[in-house]
Formats: C-alpha cells, structure tokens, sequence
C-alpha cells in the first residue's frame, strides 16, 4: 500500500518542482503584461468611447441558467453561429446547476479575463446585479437574455417575447381547438414561478377582452413543480375530478409533456385538448401519436443568435438606448421597447412543422 | 527541528499553493492580475470563516453538514427583520448572529447531550434550517439591503503596493477572514482548546479519563460554529445584496473539502487552521487558473475532484510515514 503511494508523492514533488524552475522565465512575459495593463488602464480612464483601442476580434461570454439542458443547449447553436457569422469569438458557459452564485463568480473570471461583452440569462435578477454593476464600470457591455436582470445593471434585455404575445397566442390556440366556450384548466410549475403568474395574468386578461364566454375551471391553477412525474399524476386526477373539463393548458416545458403522458394515460385525447409551452424534441411523440394537435414555443436557437448579435452591436457602439429596431441576420428586424429587445412572436408546433425543428 | 518545519504538511502545501502560482502566472495570460485575484479572492472568505470552526469539528472526529443551511436561514432572518419588521441594520444582523449560534447550539446540544452522531443530526438539520429559511421566505428573495451593509462585502480597505502592480486595495471581507484565521491558529496551537480537541478526536475514551469534559467541548465547537455561519451569513447577504433560501447550496461541501485537503484527517485527532486556509486558497487558485485558461466548467470540476482524491492519498500517506517514525 504504502509502495503504491510513493510513485504518486514522487510525481507531485517532479511536478513541482518543475513549475517551480520555470518561474523565471516569467519575467519577460510579466514586463510585457504589465505593459499592456498600462495601456489598458490608460485608455480605460481617458476614454470610454466604445470600440476602443482593441485588437483582434470582439470576445463575447455567453452566460446560460445552467449548462447541459436541450433548452440552453439549443441557445448555444444559435449564440455560437451568430458568432460565425459576425467574426466574434463566443464563449459559451456557465454554472452545471442553476445557481446564482456560481454564475457570479464565473463572472468575476470573464471581467478579469476582459470580455468585450457578457450576455447573461440570470437565476436571479438581484443576487447577480452587483458583479453586472462591476463589469459595467470596467467598461464592459452587459446584455440579459431569456430572464432579465435588474435594470440599472444591464444595457439590454433580450426578451424572447412579451408576455402578452405567449398569453394571446396560447389563449388562441385554446380557442381554434376547443371552441369559443372552452372550460379549461391550467398546470402550471411551481405556485411562485414569476414567468408563469405573470403569463397566467395575462391569459386572464385576454380571456376577458376577446373569450368572454371561456371559463376557467379553477382560478388557483395546479402545481406541479418542475416535476413530470407529478404533472402526469395531477393530470390523471383531473380527468377524474373535472367530468366537464375540455380544455388545459401546461404552461412549463416539463409539466407539458408530463401533462400528455397523462391524457395519453386515459385515453383522454379526443375528450380534452392540451397546449401548453415545450421545446420540440419532447413533445415529437406525443404530436405524432395525435395526443397533443399544437402547442407553442419561441425559437431558443434564434434567442441565443440574437442575445449574441445585440452584444455585439452594443460592444460596438452601434446599439444604443432609444432605437426602435434591431436587425440581427437571418432572424431578421426585432422590436425595441426602451432597453428591451424582442424577438419576436412565439411560434406554433403541429404535425407539419415540428420535424424541422431540432432542439 | 528546522528540517521537520520545512517538511510539515503545512510547508508542503504551501509548496503546492506557490507551484500552482507560479504555473498558472506563466501559462496563463491575465491570471497574474492583482485586481482580479483579490475580487475573485472576496467570494472565499465566506466558505474560509467556516473552514476555522469545521477544522474544529473534523478534528473531534465530528462533522457539520448544517453549516450552509444555517447561512441560508441567518440570511433570511436577517432580510426579514430588516425589511418586514423594519429594524435597523446592526440589529438585525445582531439578531441573524444569535439565530446562527442557536441553531449550533442545537446541533451541538442534540449531539453531544443525547448522544447522536453528529453526521446524523446535522444532515437532519440540513434539511431543517434549509427549511425553516424556505417557509420563512417563502421562496422569495429579498433584497434593498443599504449601501452601507453591502460595504462589508462589496468594500475595499487599505491600498497595499503589490508587487509592481501599484497600489491595490483589499476585499473587507479578507480581513475577517485573516482575523478569523488568527483566532482559531491561536485557540488551535496555542492554548488548551486544541489541545482537548485533538486529544478527543484521537480517542475520546483517554480524554474522557483525562478528566476532559467531552460533551461541554463538543458542544461548544458546534454552537461556535453556529455563531460563525450567522457572521458568515451577513458577508455572504452583502456580496449578492440578496438573502435567499436557496443560497450558498452545497458549500458546506466546499468548506469541508477545504479543510481535508489542509491536512485534517476527517478521522479525527489531527487539525489545521492555517492546512485548511492553504487548502480554501488551493482549491480557489485551482479553479480560477482552470477558468482564466478557458477551461469549461464541467472539467473544471472534474480537475477539482482529482485534486482532492491526491491530496487525501498524501495525507494518508504522510500521516502513515510518520506514524511509522514514531
């Protein structure tokens, strides 16, 4: 045992040592840092003008919630083919959970690293305003993408699209499936999802202007928090309980197909119609086995190609505050309101369309 | 005598400490920038104030798993007297102290008294304090906290030249993690505290025949680390100028990860507070080097696990070797 230790101790202490007989080369490399610094430094004070005096191309960090899920994965194709196109390099990265804090000491790195811009999509708007505030004092431009973050720390919010177009279009779809006097019922995430009460808001709203004569059956709606399992069971339970139940509505991407797998379940699908918001690539079999006829989603791949086009243009000093529109390739001109951007309309997945879409 | 200082667990760790420095500063381009490491260095102090008193614990043979939720719920506690219950600021934080050092005081009451290992009782306040800290807030964040708050942990003090990169300023936080660092070396090395907690950890039977009260001082250690994550809570509410719930997730972890790569054997009888600040700041210098290199975060991890498997191997070692010398 003891033997078997050895070889690993001596391989530390080599390792050492070895980095250890390298520090003096660092000098010349120091003198040539610090001479940089200098400059930079130098041309920090004296203008903030945008475009500075920068080599080479523009370095933009792209920040996801979290990293390893077909929603933000589906971003980091479109962030890194904008990046193609416009001759930037595009760093995409974050935390592996989605956690806020991880995500602002990530930040502190790219700052450090100096990143001409940094598009974020924050787990919380406040808890990351501090090190946002300290990246815009270093000069560096500051989008937030698919959650915003607090307005005084960010130039733009690229908002994928306003709540009141995913209220209208999910109330619309409602509407061409079941009729103008659907009862329906909504599954939402958790009680206190801010996205989620706010669509829901809205979709209130909009009933009351243009559906008078749709009810919903239960004003609190069901909860199933992030959680397929629970959405399928919840689901099942209101078939049962709700006999006049025609219409439901799950509004997140996991209680949507967890919601599907429920009707499918009960042989319910002709009975009672379901919508709701998900990416594609879950819903592809229940769209094809008839379960669910459409639902909707804005294009992640377009948010994550835009989020990094409105960095760049505003790295570069060619988007500023007051615009009105935005044109960003091939997703084409965008709204501006104030410093908000949007892309645009959520789309509609049916049979016809869904097997074009990869994410 | 000299010999054994400069072959010391501690000495070796630093020894790594400075050969990754040294690595990092010639290979990676920006990683030798002062301002940066010092702002990158304000976010280890919170896990580094309660690396002092787990070093503590590791070395009774004991453990606290609580330590990030007690964080969480001194954090709410603090947000809702101030915003809800509009007290001022000191109170408040005086308040989300005290709700710290009761909640060891629990840990360490529970374990101790009733005799419940305390990997036990605290992975069931884990969930407890983490809970407590959701009800309370009800899973929202609070925030609006003053500027003058936020200065404990977004602050700097005292320009210091370093190097020849000019005058630098330090992170406020730094220095109560220097302060708290210092404390604990002193009650570790110097005085009976460390004494009684290494000899408890090494076999608490002796210590009990010693006539040391065993379950005072176990006690003690877990309410003093209760109090320390209450402190620790202020500095962690001022950095993100938020208190959450669901805040420092899975740092007690990191901490105890830090101290059992500064050399204290989780088996007890064996403990380092300056071992556990070498290992905070290896850990750190690991994964800032790894980033500023453009290292992505999955194999970030990955290197960090590896860190940790070689350095518990040598310590193992170590410890064996000098077992074997007697």
């Amino acid at each position: 045992m003891k033997h078997a230790l050895l070889p690993i101790a001596v391989g530390l202490v080599v390792l050492m040592g070895t980095s250890c007989g390298k520090t003096p080369e660092a000098k010349p490399a120091d003198q040539t840092r610090d001479a940089r610094r200098e400059a930079r430094t130098a041309g920090r004070d004296a203008a903030k003008t945008a475009g500075e005096t920068k080599q080479g191309p523009l370095t933009i960090g792209v920040m996801p919630k979290l990293i390893g899920i077909d929603f933000f994965n589906a971003t980091e194709k479109g962030a890194k083919l904008a990046g193609q196109e416009l001759g930037v390099e595009v760093v995409f990265d974050g935390p592996v959970t989605n956690d806020v804090q991880l995500q602002a000491q990530m930040l502190e790195t790219w700052i450090a690293r100096k990143y001409d811009g940094i598009a974020i999509a924050p787990n919380d708007p406040d808890a990351i305003a501090p090190v946002l505030e300290k990246a815009r004092k270093r000069g560096i431009k500051v989008i937030s993408w698919d959650a915003d973050s607090k307005p005084s720390s960010r130039d733009f919010f690229v908002n994928q699209c306003t709540s009141r177009s995913v209220a209208k279009t999910l109330m619309d779809v409602m509407a061409e499936g079941v009729g103008l006097n659907a009862k329906y019922l909504i599954l939402t995430g958790s009680l206190t999802a801010a996205n989620q009460n706010i669509w829901m808001a809205e979709m209130e709203k909009y009933r009351q202007e243009k559906y008078p004569g749709m009810t919903n059956l239960s004003e609190t709606p069901k909860a199933s928090e992030e959680d397929q399992a629970l959405a399928t069971q919840v689901t099942t339970d209101c078939l049962k309980t709700y006999a006049d139940l025609q219409g439901m509505f799950a509004i997140t991407s996991v209680a949507l197909p967890g919601a599907a797998e429920g009707l499918r379940k009960a042989g319910a699908a002709a009975r009672v119609f379901l919508t709701g918001l998900s990416t594609p690539k879950t819903m592809r079999e229940y769209v094809h086995d008839g379960t669910v006829k459409r639902f909707v989603l804005w294009n992640p791949v377009d948010l994550g190609y835009l989020a990094v086009y409105a960095a760049v243009a505003t790295a570069k000093g060619e988007l500023q505050p007051g615009a009105a529109s935005f044109t960003a390739g091939h997703v084409g001109a965008c709204r501006v309101e104030g410093d908000m951007i949007i892309l645009g309309d959520p789309i509609i997945f049916d049979k016809s369309n869904i097997d074009n879409f990869d994410f | 005598m000299t010999r054994r200082a400069f072959l010391s667990r501690e000495a070796v760790l630093l020894y790594v400490l400075l050969a990754m420095f040294a690595g990092f500063s010639v290979f990676v381009e920006g990683f030798l920038d002062w301002f940066s490491l010092f702002e990158r260095m304000r976010y280890w102090a919170i896990p580094g104030l309660i690396a002092v008193p787990m070093t503590f614990i590791i070395a009774t043979a004991g453990i606290d798993l609580s330590v990030a939720s007690i964080v969480a719920m001194s954090g709410i506690l603090l947000g809702l007297l101030y915003r809800d219950a509009h007290f001022p600021i000191a109170a408040a934080s005086i308040a989300a102290v005290a709700v710290g050092l009761c909640a060891g005081a629990f840990n360490g009451g529970v374990s101790s008294f009733l005799g419940i290992p305390p990997l036990v009782v605290t992975l069931a306040t884990m969930a407890l304090f983490r809970g407590v800290a959701m009800g309370l807030s009800k899973g929202q964040p609070i925030s609006d906290f003053p500027e003058g708050f936020l200065w404990l942990s977004q602050g700097d003090a005292l320009r210091v030249p370093v190097g020849n990169a000019g005058l630098v300023t330090i992170p406020v936080p730094l220095f109560a993690l220097a302060a708290a660092v210092a404390v604990g070396w002193v009650l570790m090395r110097r005085s009976w505290v460390g004494r009684f907690t290494e000899c408890v950890g090494e076999n608490p039977i002796a210590a009990e025949f010693a006539a040391i009260d065993v379950r005072r001082l176990k006690f003690a250690l877990y309410a003093a680390s209760g109090l320390v994550c209450g402190v620790a809570a202020l500095f962690n509410t001022a950095l993100y100028a938020t208190a959450k719930a669901d805040t420092a997730a899975g740092m007690e972890l990191e901490v105890i990860a830090c101290v059992v790569v500064g050399g204290t054997r989780i088996s007890g009888g064996q403990g380092s507070v300056v071992g556990s600040l070498l290992g905070l700041f290896i850990i750190g210098i690991l994964r800032y080097g790894l980033e500023m290199a453009g290292v992505k975060s999955q194999y970030v991890i990955i290197v960090v696990g590896g860190l940790l498997i070689a350095t518990t191997v040598f310590n193992e070692w170590m410890a064996r070797r000098r077992g074997v010398k007697g």
